[in-house]
């Protein structure tokens, strides 16, 4: 059990802060170059104001002391926010987020819990991806940019969390804000659509959860010592899925 | 090397050879259909799911990479050791081996869920990723063999065969350790984190590759109207024999220390006793066997064995190394994931604790059958255009 | 050489006249006007030649960088450029005489955007988009095209960093 999380340490990770003020850097050198100053203003302006950074890492803290077996309501959250269709056959759909129930091998304890992507700072599926489309933000959070993943499925592979889905068929109807397409990967992305945009934002597990009363899923910064999700893992304590893989991971459970 | 080869010439379209590449041509329209149809309705047609996420076309794929990378031992043996008795099959040896890859490599390529992105895939590089190693050893692979088969060919280039048969040797290791190690360096697959998966593929690829060549060698030479001598078998007896060897050491090694490992428990309670048992147990049986009657033949008659039983020992081995391989890649999937060590799952939306569901399509049987069939045209074609095979015995 | 030299000599020629018939009483393609808002995001000479790299930058910066509403997002152009039919239902952007689609078959380009992202506008909020996004001044081109040159050099610059 651990509540130390380390932000991501840069380096071999492609979208680190360093990385970001590098190709910030270069790209205003090139904006020097044409000599458009009046544009680079502009573009700096947009740049700098949005962009994911390197200061946060989001995360999720789910106690499992509040979760119940027969609820499934951010299982359907989910769904309803990125128009995943639930009612199609369990293993070739898309499942971003399950729920398993546990019995404790040795107190016969119950629990049960909400499985999706662990978003680990050391992600086996971003080191194993081919062209690079498995990725981590900045912000920690894993997505796959399906602009460039070949739909080859060594992520799913990698990924000791079952949380990776492929796309099997045709899809229609999707959602503006949750693009999703044949032939890739995805997974569960901490709704980064809604959090971009207003950090007050929570993911669609988190708001479920709570409409349901129930309140087990916690979001937040877990760089910032004073966000609701850091001071619970300070009182009550988290643990990682298969903490001995050593990937620290973004989403941390209480009770397991 | 070349010397005591005696020449070698383009097949004489002799026997049934046309009606041969006729049926490999339907066969790669079909496996063509296979792989279109699955690319346009999507993968929910094969009997790969979001647990089995590789199938059956991998399956096809990595033998047929693996058979390649083997296939080059006679091109060794000829021109790095020096064995004369290979010398006629050197450059057969070459053209078995790149064919099989460009096989195994569209089989591959046309079981991604977007083919129509190769470029990005061949464009957009992840260095850390074991799979993008792969693209450049699969594709340098190719380079390789073509000018190690242009040393061969041109008189003036002979010089240097030895020396690029040292290149492709060292290449054919690496490219097979990287195989291996796509399913080596899985560490939330409790059943294939493992380095031994990288020298047992190596030495599957040896004996999957000398099979392939033992039988193409009949089947080209037979087209030459000509036998493959008895001491070319003897020496291919022995080869096969110390091969299969070595795949049962690095099978039996992985097992073993994986049933000392609590952990291990229920990856060896699937290959040994569950699902896979049947393949499992078969495969390895099969080896046995072909150790035991490779050895009996070497003793009683100096490695002397009718075509016939020779043919069934190579196609045996085939078959049982395609096995192993099905229960590395896909029982290892099967497999659940472990996530609560200490706990026992009693429900999940997602099969999580029970065994993942897969019964291959006939896309999937399309598309590898497709895909073998390629090869084997391909290798027919350059039979026929280039000087490869030899007139005279060894 | 001279082979390949004929062949080439022999195929262009049938290319031309393969295509010419394309070029006989061209009038364009009729593109339907947008539904919202009188000005769009960039000239439109500019929209026309360069919509692919704007969107593919604004794509790349979107998806690993995470910055959004930003002007150049296909969600945008959808929320202005999708047409309602009679019963006020929008039209799928990429249905056959719509904005993309109307253009796109005359230039014989396929769209490979609408297999994965919505063709369809957002609910609501094409109104909050359009305040938020269409630039203010009125003698916009020259700065535009500098805007836009830059967002090329940015892509390729942006392209080439994740390359290494």
């Amino acid at each position: 059990m651990t509540t130390s999380v380390n932000n991501n340490s840069g380096g071999d990770q492609p979208q680190g802060s360093g990385n970001a003020q590098l190709a910030r850097r270069r790209f205003l050198q090139k904006l020097g170059l044409m000599g458009a100053v009046a544009a680079s203003y502009t573009l700096l302006e947009v740049q700098a104001k949005t962009a994911a950074s390197s200061d946060k890492r989001w995360g999720l803290f789910i106690d499992t002391s509040k979760c119940s077996s027969g609820c499934d309501a951010c299982v359907r959250g989910c769904n309803e926010e990125h128009g995943i269709d639930a009612g199609k056959d369990e293993h070739t759909r898309a499942q971003w987020i399950r729920k398993i129930d546990l019995t404790d091998n040795l107190t016969g304890a119950e629990s049960s819990v909400p499985v999706m992507c662990q978003h680990c700072d050391s992600a086996p599926c971003v080191d194993v991806c081919p062209t690079g489309a498995s990725f981590k933000r900045a912000d920690g959070v894993v997505l796959v940019n399906k602009h460039t993943c070949i739909g080859c499925r060594y992520c799913m592979m990698a990924c000791p969390y079952k949380a990776r889905s492929f796309i099997h068929e045709n899809l229609t109807d999707q959602k503006p804000s949750a693009p999703r397409g044949k032939g890739t990967v995805e997974s569960c992305t901490l709704c980064v659509h809604r959090i971009d945009s207003d950090q007050n934002q929570q993911p669609a597990c988190a708001v479920s959860c709570t409409d349901e009363a129930h309140s087990a899923i916690v979001f937040g910064d877990l760089n910032d010592p004073d966000s609701d999700i850091s001071k619970k893992l300070k009182t009550v304590g988290g643990s990682q899925i298969r903490a001995d893989l050593s990937l620290n991971t973004g989403v941390r459970y209480h009770g397991l | 090397m070349i010397s005591g080869a005696g020449y070698f010439q383009p097949l004489k379209s002799a026997g049934n050879y046309l009606l041969w590449m006729a049926l490999l041509a339907l066969l790669v329209l079909a496996g063509g259909y296979c792989a279109y149809t699955m690319e346009h309705e999507g993968h929910h047609i094969t009997g790969m799911n979001n647990s089995i996420v590789w199938g059956l076309p991998h399956v096809f794929a990595i033998s047929l990479i693996l058979a390649a990378s083997g296939a080059l031992n006679g091109a060794t043996l000829s021109s790095v050791f020096g064995n004369k008795t290979y010398s006629p099959y050197a450059r057969l040896s070459v053209v078995l081996s790149i064919c099989l890859l460009i096989g195994g490599l569209i089989v591959l390529v046309l079981d991604l869920g977007r083919p129509d992105r190769l470029a990005v895939a061949l464009t957009t590089y992840n260095f850390k990723s074991i799979f993008s190693w792969n693209i450049f050893l699969y594709t340098g692979f190719i380079a390789v063999g073509v000018l190690y088969l242009a040393t061969m060919l041109e008189k003036s280039l002979q010089r240097f065969t030895q020396t690029m048969g040292v290149v492709a040797l060292i290449w054919r290791i690496v490219l097979t350790t990287g195989t291996g190690s796509i399913f080596g360096f899985l560490v939330g697959r409790s059943a294939l984190d493992s380095a031994i998966l990288a020298p047992l593929f190596i030495a599957l690829s040896l004996v999957m590759g000398s099979a392939v060549l033992a039988l193409v060698m009949t089947w080209a030479g037979r087209w030459q109207s000509q036998t493959v001598s008895a001491r070319t078998q003897h020496s291919f007896v022995r080869l096969l024999l110390w091969c299969v060897l070595a795949v049962l050491y690095f099978s039996i090694v992985h097992h073993l220390t994986n049933l000392y490992v609590a952990e291990h428990q229920s990856d060896e309670h699937n290959v040994l006793k569950g699902a896979f048992a049947v393949l499992f147990w078969f495969s390895h049986l099969a080896l046995l066997g072909i150790v035991a009657a490779l050895a009996f033949a070497l003793k009683q008659g100096e490695g002397y064995l009718s075509t016939m039983k020779w043919h069934a020992v190579c196609a045996v081995s085939l078959i049982a190394c395609t096995m192993i391989l099905y229960a590395v890649i896909i029982g290892s999937q099967s497999t659940p994931q472990l996530l609560f060590p200490d706990k026992t799952i009693t429900a999940s939306t997602f099969g999580d604790g029970g065994i993942g569901p897969y019964l291959p399509s006939v896309w999937e049987w399309g598309l590898g059958i497709g895909g073998t069939a390629l090869s084997l045209l391909l290798f027919g074609v350059v039979l026929r255009v280039l000087p490869i095979t030899s007139t005279t015995q060894s | 050489m001279s082979l390949r030299l004929n062949l080439a000599l022999l195929i262009l020629p049938a290319a031309l006249l393969l295509v010419m018939p394309g070029y006989a009483d061209d009038n364009g393609p009729v593109i339907p006007p947008a539904t919202y808002g009188d000005q769009c995001v960039a000239d439109t000479d500019i929209m026309r030649k360069e919509h692919m790299s704007l969107l593919n930058h604004q794509r790349d910066e979107t998806v690993i960088e995470g910055i959004r509403g930003e002007p150049f997002s296909l969600v945008s152009c959808v929320n202005c450029h999708a047409q309602n039919d009679n019963g006020g239902q929008p039209i799928r952007i990429d249905a056959k005489g719509q904005f993309c689609e109307s253009c796109h078959t005359y230039a014989a380009v396929k769209i490979d955007c609408f297999t994965c992202h919505a063709a369809l506008p957002e609910e609501n909020a094409v109104i909050g988009s359009l305040q938020n996004n269409l630039p203010v001044a009125s003698t916009y081109s020259n700065k535009q095209l500098l805007v836009m040159q830059s967002h090329k050099v940015a892509h390729k610059a942006s392209h080439d960093y994740q390359r290494k």
